[in-house]
């Protein structure tokens, strides 16, 4: 091995654990300032360092002081104590490592070499995300299951009889999928999405199975047990269900392992529905050929976003009464400045790159770190998605539960299935 | 008059609204149109900004409770006991003393009101019939680090001074 390998595994694996981690915070400060927004209030923003409050963003670190100071209960009455420590680390680490196989970019070619752009170079693709992802509930039911609680116990029986009426639609609207695509990497997936219908539609997974799409969503948002399916926590019936009996870093655990659960899923419907990657109209080669105009393209884009966040930051970052000398507005100004001198950075490097660097092996890494971008900014959006069905829609109750996924999904899917396969034989 | 019935339309039957789909559309439209519009310009939000922005207090409102005087600032309660009596709560104690001025002939020498008892109901003040005891100071917030601090005695009282002029407090239905 190369230094350049040993970075690029650095690197790559690096993305992998740290980015979902970094998610967290930013999935956090998305659900709770986006549920004020979405109701009308503001949400937290009291919290600052200094009087820098970030949007709000600071209260995730008050948040995170107070869960690791606080006592961690283990219940003397369960006799279940290792399976109660092991369940929150089941969960977290299963939600973590499902994200190694969601490609984040193109293949890099250096020097002839090719570099996988996932945290684990292999071509198992959805199959690992299938069987992480189905043991992650274990978590869930041996949490609820070895609290030793009724409301714990109620929680683990919804979760487990969830699961096995949602993995069922979800495998099965893989199946046509998998049947249209005609492989199981994910990387080749979003390779078969950068080509165009009827030259200008780009071949998404979502314009060729819309049904499969809606089906897969559906189940991925029980997967991951968030609102309308989060029936297993249902704070409104069974207090918190399978983390009732939880304190401390060990309730952060679930707490974490769901929204790491709900990034890796949003990463997954993005590659397999909405292009992965994939700037649309533009694949890698066509990028790679014009990375000058790209660089050239950026140069004023980036300036002219900045500015319009800036005017943004500017409009909202006062106080609403009247008040000596706003502090806030003080508070913009720093901001806006640090912006800008970002902005300067970027430029500057962009400016570089035109300069002395471009052709050759900085386009591609160009190419890569825009795609890059691209696909946190895509799943971002589908994040947003999630917390704003949360706040839309009420929990659905455990029966109607059970017939959406057993009379309603799996029919559709396997209806699916048998259209998509007649149709891909015909074509073939 | 007879009441008036309104019979109304029950929803959710049709097949549109059965595959859940479209109508889910619909409110999450209506939960974006809110989002945006707040997040675009966040002026709109209908939220108080609270410790620095008060809210305003009505003369109807019961917050905490005063003890009234004459012209003079002599106490008008005559130590007749109707509101510890009528309190659901128990929390006032009151101890009657000899009045010496000729207004009557009884005065409180000790009226204290233990303020974390208290549920606000505002019995007191209709039971009084000298318009003693009143609930028009405005203060909404009570709250200390010790239970001390919150057990008002009569000199506490009869200095809290009311939040309101006499017209306005009337009008309020006193």
């Amino acid at each position: 091995m190369s230094q350049l390998d040993i970075l690029l595994v650095l690197l790559r694996v690096a993305f992998g654990a740290f980015v979902p981690l970094c998610f967290i915070a930013a999935l956090v400060w998305l659900e709770r300032r986006g549920a004020g927004f979405f109701q009308d209030r503001a949400g937290p923003n009291r919290c600052n360092i200094f009087g820098f409050r970030a949007a709000g963003l600071v209260q995730n670190l008050a948040d995170a002081v107070k869960l690791i100071f606080k006592e961690d209960v283990i219940p003397g009455h369960s006799p279940h104590k290792f399976y109660f420590v092991l369940a929150p680390l089941i969960v977290f680490v299963c939600a973590l490592v499902s994200f190694a196989v969601v490609p984040f970019a193109d293949t890099l070619v250096i020097e002839g070499k090719r570099y996988l752009m996932q945290g684990i170079p292999m071509d198992l693709g959805i199959l690992w995300f299938l069987a992480i992802t189905g043991f992650a509930v274990y978590g869930i039911i041996l949490a609820g299951w070895s609290s030793h609680n009724k409301y714990g116990i109620l929680g683990g029986l919804r979760a487990s009889a969830q699961v096995i009426s949602y993995e069922i639609p979800m495998g099965l609207a893989l199946v046509s999928l998998l049947a249209v695509y005609g492989t199981v990497n994910l990387n080749d997936m979003v390779h078969f999405q950068g080509r165009l219908l009827f030259g200008f539609i780009p071949m998404w997974g979502v314009v060729l199975q819309p049904l499969g799409a809606i089906i897969f969503i559906v189940a991925a948002f029980a997967e991951t047990n968030r609102t309308p399916f989060d029936l297993a926590e249902g704070e409104s019936e069974i207090v918190a269900g399978f983390h009732v009996e939880y304190s401390s870093m060990k309730f952060a655990l679930f707490f974490m392992g769901e929204y790491v659960a709900m990034f890796v899923s949003s990463s997954l419907i993005i590659t397999l529905f909405f292009g992965g990657y994939q700037i649309p109209w533009l694949a890698t080669e066509t990028l790679v050929a014009n990375a000058r105009l790209l660089a050239a393209l950026l140069v004023f884009i980036v300036p002219l976003a900045a500015g319009i966040f800036c005017k943004w930051i500017r409009k909202n970052n006062k106080s609403h009464y009247d008040r000596p000398k706003d502090p806030r507005v003080f508070e913009a100004n720093v901001y806006i400045g640090l912006i800008w001198m970002m902005v300067i950075i970027l430029e500057a490097v962009l400016v570089a790159y035109w300069l002395y660097a471009a052709g050759g092996a900085a386009d591609r890494i160009l190419v890569v770190l825009l795609q890059i971008a691209t696909f946190l900014v895509k799943t971002f959006m589908m994040c947003f998605v999630y917390v704003w069905v949360r706040w839309t829609l009420p929990r659905f109750r455990y029966d109607q539960l059970q017939k959406l996924g057993w009379k309603m999904l799996l029919p559709l899917a396997l209806l699916n299935i048998f259209i998509t396969s007649a149709v891909v034989v015909a074509l073939s | 008059m007879g009441a008036s019935i309104k019979i109304m339309e029950r929803k959710g039957s049709s097949l549109l609204e059965k595959v859940f789909l479209f109508e889910i559309f619909k409110g999450m439209w209506v939960t974006l149109g809110h989002f945006w519009s707040n997040f675009c310009d966040n002026s709109r939000l209908y939220v108080r900004h609270y410790p620095e922005v008060k809210p305003e207090i009505t003369p109807r409102w019961r917050g905490r409770h005063r003890l009234t005087t004459h012209e003079d600032g002599s106490v008008k309660c005559v130590a007749c006991f109707m509101c510890q009596t009528n309190c659901p709560a128990h929390c006032i104690m009151i101890e009657a003393g000899e009045r010496m001025d000729g207004k009557s002939e009884k005065v409180p020498v000790r009226f204290d009101i233990d303020l974390l008892e208290c549920i606000y109901c505002g019995y007191c003040v209709e039971a009084c019939p000298m318009d003693a005891i009143r609930m028009d100071t405005g203060i909404f917030s009570v709250t200390s680090y010790d239970r001390e601090s919150v057990y008002m005695r009569i000199d506490e009282l009869l200095a809290t001074k009311g939040a309101f002029d006499e017209e306005e407090y009337k009008k309020g239905g006193a």
